[in-house]
C-alpha cells in the first residue's frame, strides 16, 4: 500500500526534478539548444494559428469599437465640421469676388486719375430688354451729371455712348451696336473714319481714304472730334480690310478692345472738351509703328 | 385688387427681364418675358386686361432698351390682344394651343420688331436676323409660356368666364 507521504514526496520529487531539468536547459550553451528550438518552432507554428484567429477576432472588436461604439459623437462633429467647410468656401468665394473686384476697381481708379476729364464711375445693373439692341443699363443718371450722348469708357477702352438718361439709371448703347456711330482714327495712319456696329457683334471704321495704308493688326483710337469721347481712347484692332470695286471709300472690321459680355463697372466721360490740350497718351497703347512712303499725302 | 397685382407685375417684370434674365440666356438669347406675361394675361384674363398690361409693359421695356420709344409700346398691346381674341372661345387650353400660339406671336414680335429696327436704322439680312434672333427666340419664348402656364395651373386651374365662355 502506497502512503500519503510517499506520493507527496514524490510529487516533490517530481517537481524539483523538473526545476532542475529546466535549470539545466537553461545553463546549456546555445549550440546545444538547437533540438530544443526546432520542437519550438513546430510548437510555435501549431500556436500561431489559433493566435492569428484571436488577433482577427480582436482587430474585429477594436474596429466594432471604434467605427461604432466609440463614435457617437463623430455624427455631430460631422455636421459641424461640414457646415464649416461650406462657410469656408463662401468665404473662400467671397474673398476671391472681392480680390477680382478690387482689380477691376483699381485699374478703373487709374484710368481715372488718368484721363484730364472730369469722369463719373458707375456700374453696369443690366442688359436691354431685348435681343434686338445691344444696351446696358446703368447706376447713374441725370442726377450725377450725366447726359445723353456721353461717352461711356472701361481701362480697356471705349464702349459706348449713353442714349437715354434718366434720374438714377442711363442706358449706354454699346459701340457693338449697328445703330451707334462714333468717329474714329487709325492710328498710325493718321485716317478718320466712322466707327458703327454690326450684326456679328463687332464693330467697322467707315469712309476711310482709298488710298489709305491702313493695313491688318492697325489700332483704332476715338478721333475726339463729335460725339462725347476725348481724342485716343482705344476702340480696337482692325481684323479685315475691306475694298470693294466702284466705291469712293474703305471700310475695315475692328475687333473691339473691350469684352463686352463682362462689364462690370464703367467710367462716363461727363466733359469731353474741358481741357484744351491733348490727353497725354493715358494708355498703353501700340508704339507708332514705321509709316509707309503713301502716308506722306 | 386686380389693379394692384397687374401694377406689381409690371413693376417686377422688367427689373427681372433686365438683370436676371441674362443668366439664362442660351447663345446670348434671352426669352421675351414681357411677351410671355401679356400672351399669358390674355389667355388667362381678358383682352382688355392684356392690352393695358401690354402698353405698361411694352413702355417699361422701351425705356430700359437702347432702341426707340415705341416699338414695344405698340406692339405688346396687339399681341396681348391677339392672345385674347385667340382664346377667348377656345374650350380646353391645351399645351399644344399655348405652345403654338406663343410661338406664332413670338415670330410675329420678332418679324415687326426688325421691320421697325430696319426701317428707323441700318438695315440688316433678314434671314440672319430670322435665324440669330426671331426663331431661337420664339421657341424660347414658347417652351417659358409653357412653363408658366403649368406653373399658374397649379394655383389657377381654371379660366375666368369671360375668356373662356364654353369651358368647362
Amino acid at each position: 500500500m502506497i502512503s500519503l507521504h510517499s506520493i507527496a514526496g514524490g510529487k516533490r520529487a517530481a517537481v524539483l526534478l523538473l526545476a532542475l531539468l529546466i535549470a539545466a536547459l537553461l545553463l546549456l550553451p546555445e549550440s546545444r539548444q538547437e533540438p530544443l528550438l526546432a520542437l519550438g518552432r513546430h510548437m510555435a507554428a501549431a500556436v500561431s494559428v489559433p493566435l492569428r484567429a484571436m488577433e482577427w477576432v480582436n482587430q474585429g472588436l477594436d474596429g466594432f469599437w471604434g467605427r461604432y461604439v466609440a463614435l457617437q459623437h463623430v455624427r455631430e462633429e460631422n455636421f459641424t465640421l461640414r457646415q464649416e467647410i461650406a462657410r469656408l468656401r463662401q468665404e473662400t468665394v467671397r474673398m476671391r469676388e472681392t480680390a477680382v473686384a478690387s482689380t477691376r476697381l483699381r485699374d478703373l481708379l487709374e484710368l481715372r486719375e488718368r484721363l484730364p476729364y472730369p469722369t463719373v464711375s458707375a456700374q453696369v445693373v443690366g442688359r436691354d430688354p431685348s435681343n434686338w439692341y445691344r444696351s446696358l443699363v446703368i447706376n447713374r443718371g441725370l442726377q450725377d451729371g450725366l447726359a445723353v450722348d456721353m461717352g461711356v469708357v472701361t481701362p480697356a477702352g471705349i464702349i459706348g455712348r449713353i442714349v437715354k438718361a434718366y434720374d438714377r439709371f442711363a442706358i449706354v448703347l454699346l459701340l457693338i451696336d449697328p445703330n451707334n456711330a462714333v468717329t474714329g482714327l487709325v492710328q498710325r495712319t493718321r485716317d478718320e473714319g466712322i466707327v458703327e456696329g454690326t450684326e456679328k457683334g463687332l464693330a467697322r471704321i467707315k469712309y476711310l481714304p482709298l488710298l489709305s495704308t491702313v493695313k491688318v493688326g492697325d489700332q483704332v483710337v476715338t478721333s475726339g472730334l463729335a460725339g462725347g469721347f476725348p481724342r485716343g481712347l482705344p476702340v480696337g484692332t482692325i481684323t479685315k480690310i475691306e475694298r470693294r470695286e466702284a466705291e469712293l471709300f474703305l471700310s475695315a472690321e475692328i475687333a473691339p478692345d473691350t469684352d463686352f459680355t463682362k462689364l462690370e463697372e464703367v467710367l462716363v466721360v461727363t466733359s469731353p472738351r474741358e481741357s484744351t490740350s491733348l490727353p497725354p497718351m493715358p494708355f498703353p497703347l501700340q508704339p507708332p509703328a514705321k509709316r509707309d512712303a503713301g502716308d506722306a499725302r | 385688387m386686380k389693379v394692384v397685382a397687374y401694377a406689381a407685375l409690371v413693376l417686377l417684370v422688367i427689373p427681372v427681364q433686365i438683370t436676371l434674365l441674362d443668366r439664362i440666356s442660351i447663345a446670348g438669347i434671352r426669352p421675351d418675358l414681357a411677351l410671355v406675361v401679356v400672351c399669358l394675361i390674355g389667355l388667362y384674363g381678358s383682352e382688355v386686361e392684356a392690352v393695358l398690361a401690354g402698353l405698361a409693359l411694352g413702355f417699361a421695356q422701351d425705356l430700359f432698351s437702347g432702341g426707340a420709344l415705341w416699338g414695344n409700346l405698340c406692339l405688346k398691346p396687339i399681341l396681348g390682344l391677339l392672345a385674347g381674341l385667340a382664346s377667348r372661345n377656345l374650350v380646353n387650353l391645351t399645351w399644344a394651343f399655348v405652345l403654338a400660339l406663343m410661338l406664332g406671336l413670338s415670330l410675329l414680335s420678332g418679324t415687326v420688331m426688325y421691320l421697325l429696327k430696319s426701317f428707323t436704322g441700318p438695315g440688316a439680312n433678314f434671314f440672319l436676323a430670322a435665324r440669330g434672333i426671331i426663331l431661337p427666340q420664339a421657341c424660347y419664348d414658347a417652351v417659358l409660356g409653357l412653363a408658366a402656364l403649368k406653373l399658374i395651373r397649379l394655383w389657377k386651374p381654371h379660366r375666368s368666364a369671360l375668356t373662356a365662355l364654353t369651358y368647362e
